[in-house]
């Protein structure tokens, strides 16, 4: 038992160094003086960049605020306006349509890539395929929707050779039907690359002599996907899971640049109506209070999927 | 319509004469000093027109240190809106800003600039410019800017495709039913059924399109844009008319996020409603374009959008501010803004340069429908109007929303947004 040992001498060599230096009391308080003054720079900036702001944020969501013209508590007014709103509705069931869409799309997509690539191939070919799939992870989102949108126009590249096959063009960005689903396109190929990567460093992790057991014992591939290997990712595909959905639901930059949330209110995420409130129509107060209200609907998915994970998820 | 007569081409010169006679003489400089800060807006051109009125203010004012920050705008005049009261609020404004009649109301109203009355009435220079563009600077009956450049939508039309389809070039007066009519015969077709070149380019942005509106006697807003006015029925002829022209017609696509200039100059749209900030590209891609007064219903008044320089309340130094605007505002940065083509000079002498009047063929135009005009709506909470309007719009334009139904949502949320105007400005 060496490691006992060493434990009870370290204990011993405390209790030494309380008994002849300090009293014990004076040395605990010591230590938390040193323990403080070591967390205190986190801290501040914990403190500064993300307690206050949404303190900040949530204080302003009862006010009307106006820096030049003058400012004022209005209570509830600004969630019961936009609990009121009929575009509320339309711009919350978008941003769910997006999240649930987005994030079926670039976790079973980033897990099928996983699974293509978990297998025995030339090392050059593997990493080729890895860095094409991943590329366009690290490519600015920006960018990345400004090509898109040449591709998605109604003048543009796919309705360009739709039409030289003979078939119907479709407007996949001014019609309201079709252009969340473009817009998931798009962001499933920015982001599918990075799920791809954390699956394959989990598939990795499958214990290779259960797997062998399982091919001896005839199990079909199928089978021992679903009896093995997604029950011994599951955790990692939950952790997929919340951050996608914590990033669906705050999407931005890939439908201003492609819709700026038109035709009419069609692609309008909550994000974006938050931007165009507080920034746009000077209407802080009332942005804040969209924000307090897509804070709490993220946790409350947070919650309802934590609260899933523990059936499903075998840890 | 303002006509150039012998009399006023003789006031204008000797205006232009007077003032230059006035820059020429030996200047005793100035021993004031200090900084001025100032925030532009726009491009390169831009920037070099400010640098050079900088270069001579700092012959008077040698011992004045002047910094120039520039805002391109590409995102629209809300976010620069957002970024000047953000300056104010955080007590880190300039001391002059460049700026344009879309956010006029929303700084006078928040008392963050200074009224220049006085300064106007002692400037003879702004003799030479059109009275109509100051009364736009007025808030509550005083002057908070000195407009220096203006721009008004005008038919751009590429001549090339009007000869080859054989139609003679548009002429004051023509009508909604002619230019559509026009609008069909230049869009051509491929074997494939793909549009090669669309007539018209419907436009995307709202101060594109108010030529529909005020040209049919009307306008999103009532006249003292104060409440909407989207319920005339003559609103939603003018947006069935553009409507019908995408989707009955098929002469123009349904208007994306992007404006179609680059097409326009690449031979593939005939038609697209612009000011004259585009002649600079149109003339370097050597496009045998020129420009038509927009077509009439009732009349034929087009929409006026201004730049301006404003000073900022609480201003340092501010002799040498009054004298930095003064050269920012002069008759060399008028001359500037003619040479470059960024847009129509505030003064009358320097759009009357050969430079300015080279291109397009029918430049005088330019100047010559300002009587005609009427200034894009721009109310204290323009911001908010303006994306009301457009996002409506472009759910009718993209054949998603009925138009009397788009037209009685637009309405109820525009008097909703006049409403929470009174009750802060109260």
């Amino acid at each position: 038992m060496p490691r006992r040992r060493a434990l009870l001498s370290e204990r011993d060599l405390l209790q030494t160094m309380t008994d002849t230096a300090a009293p014990r009391s004076e040395l605990r308080s010591q230590q938390a003086r040193a323990g403080y003054l070591f967390i205190f720079p986190a801290m501040v900036l914990y403190l500064t960049f993300v307690l206050a702001p949404v303190i900040v944020t949530v204080v302003l969501s009862f006010a009307y605020y106006d820096p030049q013209l003058g400012s004022h508590w209005v209570g509830f007014d600004n969630f019961k306006r936009f609990f009121t709103d009929p575009r509320s509705v339309q711009i919350f069931w978008n941003t769910l349509r997006f999240t649930a869409m987005a994030v079926t799309g670039n976790v079973s997509v980033g897990l099928l890539l996983a699974l293509a690539l978990n297998r025995a191939m030339p090392g050059w070919l593997l990493y080729f395929f890895r860095l094409a799939f991943f590329l366009p992870v690290i490519i600015a989102a920006a960018f990345v929707a400004i090509v898109w949108g040449y591709f998605f126009q109604d003048a543009g590249i796919f309705n360009y050779y739709l039409a030289h096959l003979g078939l119907p063009t479709v407007r996949w960005l001014t019609s309201a039907q079709n252009a969340m689903p473009s817009i998931v396109f798009m962001d499933v190929w920015k982001n599918t690359g990075f799920f791809m990567i954390i699956f394959i460093a989990a598939l990795q992790g499958v214990p290779r002599n259960i797997m062998e057991a399982a091919i001896m014992d005839g199990t079909s591939p199928w089978r021992r996907f679903w009896r093995i290997t997604l029950p011994w990712i599951s955790p990692v595909v939950f952790f997929a899971i919340v951050y996608a959905s914590i990033g669906a639901l705050q999407v931005y930059e890939s439908i201003w640049i492609l819709t700026k949330g038109g035709p009419g209110d069609a692609t309008r995420s909550m994000s974006i109506n938050i931007v165009e409130q507080a920034f746009g129509s000077f209407q802080i107060g009332y942005g804040a209070s969209v924000a307090v209200v897509m804070t709490v609907v993220i946790l409350i998915i947070t919650g309802v999927q934590l609260l899933l994970s523990r059936r499903l998820v075998r840890y | 319509m303002f006509k150039l007569n012998r009399r006023s081409f003789m006031l204008s010169t000797a205006a232009l004469a007077a003032t230059s006679g006035i820059a020429g003489r030996a200047v005793a400089q100035s021993d004031a000093s200090g900084t001025i800060r100032i925030l532009m807006n726009g491009g390169d051109a831009d920037l070099a027109n400010t640098n050079n009125a900088i270069a001579r203010f700092n012959k008077k004012f040698p011992n004045v240190q002047v910094s120039v920050d520039m805002d391109p705008i590409s995102t629209g005049w809300g976010d620069y809106v957002t970024k000047v009261l953000g300056e104010f609020a955080s007590n880190s404004q300039h001391d002059i800003y460049g700026t344009a009649i879309e956010t006029f109301q929303t700084f006078a109203s928040r008392n963050i600039m200074e009224p220049i009355d006085d300064f106007v009435a002692k400037n003879p220079n702004y003799s030479d410019f059109a009275p109509a563009l100051f009364e736009d600077c007025k808030y509550k009956g005083k002057t908070y800017f000195v407009p220096t450049s203006w721009n008004n939508i005008m038919i751009h039309y590429n001549r090339d495709h009007f000869d080859k389809a054989g139609i003679a070039y548009p002429k004051t007066g023509w009508t909604w039913e002619e230019f559509r009519e026009i609008a069909k015969k230049l869009t051509i077709k491929d074997s494939s059924g793909t549009v090669t070149q669309w007539g018209y380019e419907v436009p995307n942005q709202n101060f594109f399109i108010q030529p529909w509106l005020f040209s049919n006697g009307t306008g999103a807003l009532n006249d003292d844009w104060t409440a909407s006015n989207m319920l005339d029925p003559r609103v939603a002829e003018s947006l069935q008319f553009l409507h019908d022209i995408i989707h009955v017609d098929g002469s123009a696509p349904i208007p994306g996020t992007d404006t179609m200039d680059n097409q326009y100059l690449a031979g593939q749209v005939s038609m697209i409603n612009r000011g004259h900030w585009v002649i600079p590209n149109i003339r370097n891609a050597k496009l045998n374009s020129d420009v038509a007064i927009p077509p009439t219903k009732v009349n034929d008044y087009t929409v006026v959008g201004f730049g301006a320089i404003g000073i900022a309340k609480g201003a340092q130094n501010m002799d040498a501010v009054q004298a930095m605007v003064a050269e920012l505002t002069g008759p060399e940065a008028e001359a500037d803004v003619a040479k470059s083509g960024s847009s129509v000079p505030g003064s009358k002498a320097a759009a009357e340069l050969p430079e300015y009047l080279a291109f397009p063929p029918s430049a005088p135009l330019f100047y010559q429908t300002l009587p005609h005009t009427k200034a894009v709506p721009s109310p204290a909470n323009f911001q908010e109007v303006e994306k009301i309007f457009i996002r409506y719009y472009t759910a009718i334009m993209a054949d998603e929303m009925s138009i009397p139904d788009a037209c009685k949502q637009a309405d109820a949320e525009l008097n909703d947004s006049f409403a929470r105007l009174k009750a802060s400005l109260s």
